[in-house]
């Protein structure tokens, strides 16, 4: 073969190019507030150009910036996967926000969200994380904050201590990394003292709504406004699972580690969705899961956050176009059936129904599991068909137009389009999942969701004990967190 | 072990963190909330300073007959990006305090999470 040196040389500046992109053009929309929306979605076009290019380039891309001391980068095809995740909820963000009145403020932070969230996925050292993570902490709660209700400003309030906080724990691993070993690269967590990585997990739980420390998350998710959860539940929560993968495949060490806590997500988040009867609580809830999903199998988890953050988004999208979001009414009143589609094909994709990218991702994942692990998962997969049957057993009606304010605009139709189209689109990307096997016991899980859901619809109205939700607690539960990881860490891979 | 200058340093950083950590939960109001925040702050950045004088206290500045005890630049360089940002979500947070002064005059903590409650 002839020597692959050239494609690297044109991907390197090509990939400054594109990091820097984002945040120049963030902050010149406030010099040209009449095509906001135009950039931004220029912006995200050259996102899906540049995951695109990832994929076709033979070899991962290491980039060393300034010198040893630099930033490093790190370029994949588990990258391309989250990065391409990315622009398209952005992309269907800024359709969405087409014919609103939202400001040009909106777009500037949404644009710079997008841009330090691909930071996060290509980043290789532990201080270039650290200042990508603190730009979507900030830039996220200014988002949530953006309808400047107290409401709204006490949760993003909320979210930015817990995050802040998080991140000061890392900070404190990273200097015990750097100690150790005179520098910032992941692979300094090996040989460095136990407490550098039990901090760091932590914090990237945290920051990645994972387990309990990720119970910020529903409360957050479902009082921000819709498109923001589309944009949170869809890209920003990958940004703090993506490292935790990183350090998943970089040191096996820490590999069981990290599927414990992807498993243990996996189950609670699903019990949380299925006893919720808010209809933005149940996504928020189920996303909780939906990020376990990611980590009990790091290697191949890019197609499964591709399959994920579309569906969750146009569901987030529409919900937020319901009459209202209690299930319960929305059982008594039909819905109009243009709403009841794409709820659907959202619902059946995250269940894992063939011809959509769920099914793909739910073979992938489930068969790069030990036995045991894939028990767990399928117990999981159960749940989460149970949970969307809520919203596809919702009644519906051809005639109904909604009208008024309340009416869709032509911005959301553009952006489900967008979402579903690439959901469809995506269940092309792994073909060797479609067999008899593999069809056959993903229907299993749905029609035994189904069955589930039949069963038991009358209890499924629990009121879980939302102490755990609260401020003080989810900071309390970092000390506990560590403790746990510590032990996790010391016990399993230093023995 | 013997217990050094250093090692009682390390010991009063940890506390400082420590101190800060349960004041974010244990102080009542927003204000006190964030201010144990900034102590919290203020310990990991005396770690990092600490750690960077690991190897001497001397600014690395190239001289005739060069000291090697020097402070190491590259802790220091990075804890100043950490510095900044920990200044600027300090901030953004009392503007938000500000505007929820407003209407929750006293600022406790677990009343506001019981009125915002979804």
């Amino acid at each position: 073969m002839t020597p692959l040196a050239t494609p690297p040389l044109t991907m390197t500046p090509f990939t400054i190019l594109w990091i820097t992109l984002p945040f120049a053009v963030g902050f010149s929309i406030y010099l040209l507030p009449q095509v906001d929306r135009i950039l931004t979605l220029a912006v995200t076009l050259v996102s899906v150009a540049y995951a695109s290019a990832l994929v076709f380039q033979p070899e991962a891309l290491t980039i060393d910036l300034l010198d040893s001391f630099g930033v490093s980068l790190l370029a994949d095809k588990l990258s391309a996967w989250f990065i391409l995740t990315n622009a398209l909820v952005t992309a269907a963000i800024v359709l969405h926000g087409w014919d609103s009145p939202k400001t040009e403020f909106f777009y500037t932070q949404l644009i710079i969200l997008h841009g330090s969230v691909n930071a996060t996925f290509i980043c290789a050292d532990l201080i270039s994380l650290y200042v990508a993570l603190e730009m979507v902490g900030i830039t996220t709660f200014l988002l949530i904050s953006y309808p400047r209700t107290d409401k709204t400003l006490w949760v993003g309030l909320r979210y930015l201590f817990v995050s802040n906080v998080a991140m000061l724990f890392y900070l404190m691993g990273t200097v015990l990394v750097y100690r150790t070993h005179q520098s910032f690269a992941f692979e300094g967590l090996r040989g460095a003292p136990i407490e550098a990585p039990a901090l760091i997990l932590m914090a990237l739980l945290v920051k990645g709504g994972i387990f309990v420390s990720g119970l910020w998350l529903p409360q957050t998710n479902v009082a921000a406004d819709s498109a923001v959860s589309a944009m949170m539940s869809g890209a920003v929560e990958k940004a703090g699972v993506f490292p935790l993968l990183r350090i998943a495949l970089t040191l096996e060490e820490l590999e069981p580690v990290i599927q414990t806590f992807g498993m243990g997500t996996a189950l609670l988040g699903v019990t949380y969705a299925l006893v919720s009867t808010d209809a933005k609580r149940v996504l928020a809830c189920s996303t909780l899961s939906q990020l376990g999903w990611l980590l009990v199998a790091p290697a191949v988890a890019g197609f499964y956050a591709l399959a994920h953050g579309l569906a969750k988004a146009t569901m987030f999208l529409t919900v937020g176009q319901l009459p209202q979001r209690d299930l319960a009414q929305l059982r008594q009143r039909p819905i109009p059936t243009a709403l009841w589609i794409p709820l659907t094909v959202g619902s059946l994709s995250i269940s894992g129904a063939p011809f959509l990218a769920g099914f793909g991702a739910k073979v992938l994942t489930l068969d790069a599991l030990l036995p045991w692990q894939a028990t767990v998962m399928n117990t999981a997969a159960l749940g989460t068909a149970a949970t969307y049957a809520k919203f596809i057993f919702l009644p519906h009606r051809p005639t109904l137009v909604m009208a008024g304010d309340n009416a869709p605009k032509k911005g959301f139709w553009l952006a489900i389009w967008l979402l579903l189209c690439s959901v469809i689109i995506a269940s092309a990307g792994y073909r060797d999942a479609y067999t008899w096997a593999n069809a056959l016991k993903v229907l299993a899980f749905l029609g035994g969701g189904w069955l589930v859901y039949g069963l038991l619809r009358r209890h499924l109205t629990m009121p879980v004990p939302r102490a755990a939700e609260e401020f003080e607690p989810l900071i309390g539960g970092m000390s506990v967190m560590l403790v746990v990881l510590f032990w996790m860490v010391w016990s399993w891979s230093v023995a | 072990m013997e217990i050094g200058g250093s090692t009682i340093l390390y010991a009063c950083v940890y506390a400082t963190i420590l101190m800060g950590f349960f004041g974010i939960i244990f102080k009542e109001h927003l204000v006190m909330k964030i201010i144990a925040m900034d102590v919290m702050s203020t310990g990991v950045v005396a770690l990092f300073v600490l750690v960077a004088a690991r190897t001497g206290v001397r600014t690395p500045i190239l001289t005739e007959g060069a000291s090697s005890s020097y402070a190491d630049p590259v802790p220091q360089a990075v804890i100043l990006t950490a510095i900044v940002i920990g200044f600027s979500i300090q901030a953004l947070m009392l503007v938000g305090v500000m505007k929820l002064a407003r209407d929750n005059p006293t600022l406790e903590a677990r009343i506001i999470e019981k009125g915002y409650e979804p």
